[in-house]
């Protein structure tokens, strides 16, 4: 029956945006607060910056980085003030607040213990 | 208040992202020309690998929104945009729809009005009304009166009952004129309910003006006060609040008026103008007054008990006194019901009701069907503009949305439009359902109930309509649309698949509606042309009730009618004048009967006849015709021998044919002591009702060996009957000025007033059906128009290879016919029991009618077939020149 064949392909969630977007749900978003709890850095900066670090292991589209940084900018875990950069250009930088840097305490210790709990389930020899 | 300030502030966030992100890719590209690369490529290669601006742009926007909302409106203007830019498919989908809601919306106003709305006084559904079992059968037997023994026995003795109240609710009472005079008007028999004193606390509702009954007023002599409706106290006295306390006269006797009922104050059936307190008497407590059952019973539930509690005592009750009392209780059971219940059941509208709304339901769903193709047609218009917002980035989810969205603006659009018409079109219904009072005495009009049925008819509208079209949209592929190819592709399969199952669809309902209707008028045709077995031209009717103030013996009420008679007689252009308890053809009383040498039979199987007393001349003046015997003669008076006529019917039916002349028989009748009568003579039938087809086993006895207070005076005129009505009332006048007449009118009137539902009724399911036919042929039209359009590449082709025109013909209209017979085939099945379900909804309207079976299908093929034809012979005209370049 065709309307049920439409319903199926027309509810079930895009693939393609969600896998480019995020590794797993709010992965981008600790990410940034961890490179900003270093420095406070502008959108440009941030994605080179974590692009470095992981040494491009991490393909994240350059765009993704703006509607997780609104997020966070609504969540008010950073905050974001113009200003001219070092290479004389007009740039919105970000910066940690204190919540983020709560936000991001709790949000790294939890990463770890998912982490570790995978660890476990995947190490060999033992069941 | 942070949200309050983010709603304004958000322009300005947003500049603030559009700008950083530009700022973003710039830097991008500085930095890749610094590692030597062409500006071009930096750019190309800068936004390659930010991803889609306007899609990250809209993301990050999200962010800060309540986004189905604000995605909602933007599609509601973006809807509205696309429906004025196409006015023409607005305009027709809208005012298809509103149609549909249309007519459902207004004959809603009938269920609000008599279905849901809620009695008056304090929490109805507490009141329970209870009544009798009729083991007899005939019309509603469960919702037969109770005798007055029952009452006070069953008031007594309950547990269940707050407390408990009785109404005899169908007496007349006769409002004289204060003075004796006619300057406050002539006068009137008013509807009156005799009532416990109880009633109004019971029901929980009090009065506009003065006070209800109190204890004891039920009691001879306390017994003359009244309360008067709303409506009285309006007409006959100016709505003057110092009427209370003052004395009015009815039925000869000075009553003090002690209060008004608020006009809110009007039970479904119980059309009252008069309430009077309900004297029961030792009398009434006799063995013999259980035949007498006039009383229905409302009682309040104890806090805590339920309804099945209640039901349960009162069915006890009612076997005890069975056993008690054999001789009248046998067999006979006991109902309850909540009071909004069983005043809805009472009323017996329910059938009606339902064959309205099934057929209105059809009407929408038409209407539906054909949005929908519509819809479908035109998203297949509009592949092109989904598949660049697809490309775009927008996803199947909100293309979906976005189209429901702009099926829900159409909807509503249409729900609007159509609330305008049922506005203009409940009065209508309003002002020609007015054939006796309890229909007249119900408001009707655009209410909350409506309104909201309206809105829910409309979503459901929106949602049969939209979805299947908008999935289809969605589906869109964008490759084959983006490059244009779609003009070689033949039309989706599923597509126009879908739309052929709409129309033979619309077909097979629009053809089960017709066959419906049809039969519903050839039937109301075959009743209203047929043989009633009297004249009822040329006779002038009223109806008169005797007061017991002045004729309460049977010997007053028998004199009253020897004297009128010959006065009447000397009106110039009277030819016959009669009396009788029924005029002929208006539904009389039913009694059981014995027949003199046939065994007893049980209560419930024994004979039943129609019971008609008539004065002498009864048969001549509705000219009756004799068929063996005598009719009556001055002679059979209350001393002579008791003698009846029967009809043709009762002879066939109860004495099988054999010689009736000299049989005996025993009527049961209430309130006078069984004797044996001696049939002397056989007249033809007359119908039972005038809007029926039904013959019944009738039974005549003379007036005057048993009087009644309630009767009917017929004058055969030798001109128009209405010219005489004047002289009989100031003849009435001479007699009695304190007795009025009422419903003084020519026989057809009263004919016509007893039919008044029915043809407005089937006139109303007829119009509903022609709708239906309209609707449908404008869906075959719009889907073979379209399909013809769609196929004009492929008809070009057809006729470059060598096809001649009327082999494209023959295609077109074969596509058309197929549907048309499928549906037709549908319809006809649907449509085969139809004659049995009418014949058990509507007493005795059993109507074969099997020409309709031929007629109906064949105008709905050849309207199908016009449909097709139009756009048929557009594809004839088709150049292959012109058809192939199309595009």
């Amino acid at each position: 029956m065709s309307w049920s064949r439409g319903l199926e392909r027309t509810f079930r969630p895009s693939m393609r945006t969600r896998e480019q977007r995020d590794l797993f749900p709010g992965a981008l978003e600790m990410m940034i607060l961890r490179t900003l709890k270093r420095q406070p850095l502008h959108g440009y900066a941030l994605v080179q910056q974590i692009k470095r670090t992981s040494n491009d292991l991490l393909q994240i589209e350059e765009g993704s980085l703006y509607p997780a940084l609104q997020r966070l900018l609504k969540e008010e875990l950073v905050k974001a003030d113009w200003g001219i950069s070092s290479t004389n250009r007009r740039v919105r930088t970000y910066k940690l607040t204190a919540k983020g840097a709560k936000h991001l305490e709790h949000e790294v210790s939890r990463f770890e213990r998912m982490l570790e709990g995978i660890a476990r389930v995947l190490a060999p020899g033992e069941s | 208040m942070m949200w309050l300030r983010r709603l304004f502030s958000r322009r300005r966030l947003y500049k603030d992202l559009s700008e950083e992100i530009r700022e973003h890719i710039e830097e991008k590209v500085e930095e890749l020309v610094a590692t030597g690369m062409s500006r071009k490529e930096a750019a190309a290669e800068a936004r390659r690998e930010f991803g889609n601006v306007t899609l990250i742009e809209e993301d990050s926007r999200d962010a800060w929104r309540w986004p189905s909302f604000e995605n909602f409106l933007m599609d509601l203007r973006y809807g509205l945009r696309m429906l004025r830019k196409d006015t023409g498919f607005t305009a027709v989908a809208v005012l298809t729809l509103a149609l549909g809601i249309a007519v459902n919306a207004a004959m809603f106003s009938l269920v609000s009005g008599f279905l849901l709305a809620r009695p008056p006084g304090r929490e109805p559904e507490r009141v329970a009304a209870i009544t009798s079992v009729n083991p007899a059968g005939g019309f509603l037997p469960d919702a037969s009166a109770v005798s007055a023994p029952n009452y006070l026995a069953w008031r007594q003795a309950n547990h269940v009952f707050e407390d408990m109240a009785a109404a005899d609710a169908y007496r007349t009472v006769n409002l004289s004129s204060q003075f004796q005079s006619t300057a406050d008007g002539p006068p009137e028999p008013l509807r009156d309910a005799a009532v416990s004193p109880n009633y109004f606390s019971v029901l929980g509702v009090s009065p506009q003006l003065g006070r209800t009954f109190s204890d004891g007023e039920d009691q001879p002599g306390r017994d003359h006060v009244a309360i008067l409706s709303h409506e009285i106290w309006e007409r006959r006295f100016g709505s003057d609040a110092s009427l209370i306390g003052r004395t009015i006269r009815l039925n000869r006797e000075n009553y003090t008026v002690i209060g008004v009922m608020p006009a809110s104050f009007s039970l479904l059936g119980f059309p009252h103008q008069l309430w009077t307190p309900l004297v029961l008497t030792a009398a009434d407590q006799t063995a013999a007054a259980r035949k007498d059952r006039s009383l229905y019973l409302f009682a309040r539930l104890k806090p805590g008990v339920t309804l099945d509690e209640a039901r349960a005592e009162v069915v006890t009750l009612a076997r005890g006194a069975g056993e008690t009392f054999p001789e009248t209780e046998k067999g006979w059971g006991a109902g309850v019901r909540t009071l909004p219940d069983f005043l809805v059941y009472a009323f017996g509208i329910r059938n009606a009701l339902a064959i309205l709304m099934t057929t209105v339901g059809f009407v929408l769903m038409i209407a539906c069907a054909n949005v929908a193709g519509l819809l479908l047609a035109r998203s297949a218009g509009r592949r092109k503009e989904l598949a660049v917002r697809i490309a775009l980035g927008a996803g199947r989810l909100r293309i979906v949305r976005q189209l429901l969205t702009e099926n829900l603006v159409i909807a509503f659009l249409g729900g609007a439009v159509g609330l305008l018409f049922a506005y203009w079109g409940i009065p209508f219904v309003r002002a020609n359902l007015n054939f006796n009072e309890a229909i007249s005495a119900v408001p009707l009009s655009l209410d909350w109930n409506v309104l909201l049925f309206a809105l829910g008819v409309s979503l459901v509208c929106a949602v049969l309509c939209g979805l299947a079209p908008a999935l289809n949209a969605s589906r869109t592929d964008i490759n084959t649309n983006l490059k244009d190819e779609s003009r070689t592709a033949s039309q989706g399969r599923s597509h126009s698949r879908l739309r052929r199952v709409m129309v033979t669809g619309e077909i097979a309902l629009a053809l089960f509606l017709l066959v419906g209707t049809g039969l519903l008028i050839r039937g109301i045709f075959l009743i209203a042309h047929q043989n009633l077995g009297f004249r009822p031209d040329h006779l002038l009717t009223a109806g008169v009730t005797l007061d017991n103030a002045r004729y309460k013996e049977a010997s007053q009420q028998a004199r009253f009618v020897q004297d009128v008679v010959p006065r009447l007689q000397q009106i110039p252009g009277a030819a016959v004048v009669a009396v009788a308890s029924d005029l002929p053809a208006t539904g009389p009383n039913t009694v059981t009967l014995q027949v003199k040498g046939q065994p007893e039979l049980p209560a419930n199987q024994r004979l039943r006849a129609l019971d008609v007393l008539v004065s002498t001349d009864y048969f001549r003046a509705a000219a009756i015709p004799l068929l063996h015997g005598r009719t009556f003669a001055e002679t059979d008076n209350a001393t002579a021998p008791p003698v009846v006529v029967v009809n043709e019917e009762f002879v066939q039916r109860h004495l099988l044919g054999h010689e009736p002349l000299g049989k005996q028989i025993r009527l049961d009748v209430s309130g006078s002591t069984p004797q044996w009568s001696e049939i002397v003579g056989v007249v033809a039938n007359v119908k039972t009702h005038s809007e029926g087809s039904r013959d019944d086993p009738e039974v005549y006895e003379p007036f005057l060996q048993r009087p009644v207070s309630s009767f009917s005076l017929m004058v055969r005129a030798t001109s128009d009957p209405n010219s005489l009505a004047s002289a009989l009332r100031s003849a009435i006048a001479q007699m009695d000025a304190e007795l009025p007449l009422a419903r003084v009118m020519s026989m057809p009137e009263v004919i016509e007033h007893q039919r008044g539902g029915d043809s407005f009724f089937v006139i109303l399911l007829g119009g509903f059906a022609l709708l239906a036919l309209i609707l449908s042929a404008i869906g075959i039209y719009g889907l073979i128009a379209y399909s013809v359009g769609q196929r004009t590449h492929e008809i070009g082709i057809r006729l470059a290879l060598g096809a001649r025109n009327p082999d494209v013909l023959r295609m077109i209209l074969r596509e058309g016919l197929k549907m048309s017979a499928i549906g037709s085939a549908i319809g006809l099945a649907l449509a085969l029991p139809l004659p049995k379900l009418f014949d058990a909804m509507f007493y005795g309207l059993y109507l074969s009618e099997l020409r309709l079976y031929f007629i109906v299908p064949t105008a709905i093929l050849l309207t199908a077939m016009l449909a097709t034809y139009i756009p048929a012979r557009r594809a004839m005209r088709v150049d292959p020149m012109v058809a192939l370049r199309h595009e």
